[in-house]
């Protein structure tokens, strides 16, 4: 790894190029120049230029995840904008939205302007504030939504919560188009999940858990649909975990209805069996379902249902999984992993390309966000310099100990994989470069 | 002698035993049914051993059951109940037993409120773990019990016979061990209760050769049964509504229902009764069909075995 105060242009050699957003996808060389793409195609290597030779690579736009966690301002630090952004790079994102359930919460424009202030001292990935959609995510007032956007807060979210009273949810939904934002929904009917810490069915019912059904997911997905159809604000529904929120996004996105969907690595591979015996570090909220729910999310995807990849990274410390189940926290963390986890699920298992895959870890988020009129999840000439180069056959193994972030809360811990970002680029800043075979002087 | 599979320093769970270690554990308790009585010389086979109960929940029952059965090992007990203990000062249940752990106490009994804990307790601690109830998850030597009992009438093999389990099964970690330990040993169980308290999903939790049937019909099955289990209302442990002011229609072991139950079948409850509740009086005294107290003594019985085994002093 290497990490460079003065910026020389970086020359990405005979890899995959691929950009999701113009279907562009051979082989070529990228010239990254002065904090821009210079140059893609066919290119004779540069003088002064960091050369990484990306041969049996991919090379596309920098990821971004619309789903983190960075805990701060909190006064627990168990994680902060410059662990989080590290850990991001290491994932290869180079772009992350926070969300924000932090203590205090990311409710007024000064909260979104701390973050930004921290976000470019660390000087890692880039970082964009989902501001909260009510004041103290208490789900009562609104926030100061119109202020924190112009602050620059990108999207409003209650996340960890649901906004659940359905004239406020109206009252959201219509600031929230009035400034031409997105709303993301934490989707969950607190009516319907008192208490509750896993998903309902026979493992709830043999462990004496509470457990979380469903239709607390559904029911609110098809209440915001509703109450949006006459106002037409970017909706979107967080981290799909039932099955049966695919079947009515579909439906609605059919119709033309303004409705997105994200899902996580988690939901995709791990079933509620992993709670089994007590185990903490499966529990998460939503909380993981079945093998059939996996089935249908994987549909979604396949089909453009679902058009967004978001880890949902929740670091906490251990001492808050290493106790009882109803006590403990509920979160994973997510962006070191991501990548190979939704190659596993996705490309692995014949759901999806390559090109489809980086879409929704691309210019789909960026799109949602309107990150895409800063050129982010895109690459092209004159574009900003923020590429990922990827190592799709390198295999490793998840190491949570070993992790940037400071939340080592990782099931995956131990799973072998294949795949990993070799580089990570951030405005023309190798934040990532290799130490191995990939890269020469 | 059946072949022993699990850790035995622990007894967590019936889900986790086998058949035939149940079986021996309670061919172990039966033989000590005289002793937990004091009809014969006290056992000194713990002797110097310290057994620590650890209650993060109330109980009187179970406690003293342990404690009695402990003393007729001759090991020594100590009591940590609820607001005595540091877990009202803000300790996590596992730093609590890993410090009593660390006096060189030999055995915890453990009770908590939390579904899990005596089980996360154990992966952390050297000594020997008991649950002794944990939330609405298991109790283990209740289940043990209810097997003696039911095997002080029925003989040894209960294969083929059948039990109904009434009331709040959602909420009883009475039923749920009870579950587990049946249908290991093949009798069949009925749940019979109100939906919110007796959902489909119970079908599915056990994986023994008895077969386990959810109803919410009480009068209907009555006359198949030899067993009938009527389990407490829990009225700390309800979430929303769940006791309507119909359960006792419905689901009460009443004079009436009882005369619809087969001549030789026994009537059981955990304990502590709520009479003219979920039971008339006149049934949990009937000498003929009443077997609650012959539970209450057989508890000491199977906690001196279940003691034995997590302590290696056969």
């Amino acid at each position: 790894m290497l990490q460079s105060p003065r910026m020389s242009d970086i020359f990405i050699q005979g890899g995959r190029v691929i950009d999701p957003e113009s279907g562009f996808d051979q082989t070529a060389d990228v010239l990254i120049s002065n904090g821009v793409v210079a140059q893609i195609g066919r290119i004779s290597k540069p003088a002064n230029a960091k050369h990484i030779d990306a041969e049996g690579c991919i090379v596309c736009p920098g990821l971004i995840d619309i789903h983190v966690h960075i805990r701060e301002p909190d006064p627990n630090h168990d994680e902060t904008v410059k662990s989080g952004t590290a850990a991001a790079i290491q994932g290869g994102f180079t772009t992350i939205c926070c969300m924000p359930n932090t203590n205090p919460p990311l409710d007024t424009p000064s909260m979104v302007k701390f973050v930004q202030t921290q976000a470019q001292q660390a000087n890692a990935a880039r970082v964009f504030v989902v501001g909260c959609a009510t004041q103290g995510r208490l789900g009562q007032q609104l926030a100061e939504i119109k202020a924190m956007a112009d602050a620059g807060a990108i999207a409003f979210s209650d996340d960890g919560d649901c906004v659940a009273d359905s004239a406020i949810m109206r009252k959201v939904l219509q600031t929230v188009k009035e400034v031409d934002g997105c709303f993301m929904q934490h989707c969950q009917d607190p009516a319907l999940t008192v208490d509750a810490v896993m998903n309902a069915g026979v493992m709830a019912t043999k462990l004496a858990l509470i457990g979380w059904p469903s239709i607390a997911e559904e029911g609110i997905i098809e209440r915001d649909i509703r109450l949006n159809s006459a106002i037409g604000c970017r909706y979107h529904a967080q981290h799909l975990s039932s099955g049966g929120s695919v079947d009515i996004i579909r439906k609605a996105r059919a119709s033309n209805q303004c409705v997105t969907a994200e899902v996580s690595p988690h939901h995709l591979l791990l079933t509620q069996d992993l709670c089994d015996d007590y185990n903490t570090m499966a529990k998460m909220n939503p909380p993981l379902r079945s093998k059939t729910d996996i089935n249908l999310l994987k549909q979604g995807v396949a089909d453009g249902t679902i058009t967004i990849l978001g880890t949902d990274h929740a670091p906490h410390p251990l001492h808050r999984k290493q106790t009882t189940f109803a006590n403990a926290a509920f979160g994973i963390v997510g962006l070191e992993c991501a990548l190979p986890l939704y190659l596993k699920a996705l490309i692995e298992d014949n759901v999806i390309d390559w090109p489809a895959m980086l879409g929704m870890m691309t210019i789909n988020p960026a799109r949602l966000v309107g990150l895409n009129r800063l050129g982010l999840g895109s690459l092209s000439v004159g574009g900003p310099g923020d590429v990922t180069v990827i190592d799709p056959q390198l295999k490793w193994t998840i190491i949570s100990q070993e992790f940037a972030s400071k939340g080592q809360n990782c099931p995956f811990d131990g799973w072998e994989i294949t795949g990993k970002a070799i580089a990570t680029i951030v405005s023309g800043r190798g934040q990532l470069l290799p130490e191995s075979e990939h890269i020469r002087a | 002698m059946p072949a022993i599979s699990t850790d035995r320093r622990h007894l967590l769970s019936l889900e986790s035993l086998s058949a035939d270690e149940i079986l021996l554990l309670l061919e172990v308790a039966s033989s000590f049914t005289e002793a937990a009585a004091g009809r014969v010389t006290p056992s000194t086979k713990l002797d110097g051993k310290i057994i620590a109960n650890l209650f993060f929940e109330d109980s009187t029952r179970t406690r003293s059951s342990f404690t009695v059965a402990a003393t007729r090992l001759s090991a020594q007990t100590l009591d940590l109940v609820g607001s005595t203990s540091s877990v009202s000062k803000g300790e996590s249940l596992i730093d609590t037993a890993r410090t009593i752990e660390a006096m060189g106490v030999d055995l915890l009994v453990v009770r908590t409120r939390e579904a899990g804990a005596p089980a996360q307790i154990a992966r952390e601690v050297e000594c020997s773990v008991i649950n002794a109830g944990d939330g609405s998850h298991e109790h283990p030597t209740q289940g043990l019990l209810d097997l003696l009992t039911i095997q002080q009438r029925f003989g040894n093999d209960l294969t083929g016979k059948t039990i109904a389990i009434v009331g709040d099964v959602l909420n009883s970690r009475v039923a749920r061990s009870a579950i587990h330990g049946l249908t290991k040993l093949g009798v069949n169980v009925h749940l019979v209760g109100p939906t919110n308290l007796v959902p489909k999903t119970f079908e599915q939790i056990a994986t023994g050769p008895g077969s386990v049937e959810v109803s919410y019909d009480l009068d209907a099955v009555l006359p198949s049964l030899d067993a009938i289990m009527m389990l407490r209302v829990q009225f700390e442990r309800q979430r929303g509504n769940a006791i309507t002011s119909d359960y006792r229609s419905q689901y009460a072991l009443t004079v009436d229902r009882a005369r619809k139950l087969p001549p030789d079948a026994i009537v059981m409850h955990p304990g502590p009764m709520n009479r003219g509740l979920e039971i008339d009086s006149e049934v949990a005294d009937d000498p003929d069909r009443s077997v609650i107290f012959q539970q209450v003594s057989n508890g000491v019985a199977v906690r001196m075995a279940v003691l034995t085994r997590c302590l290696g002093g056969s």
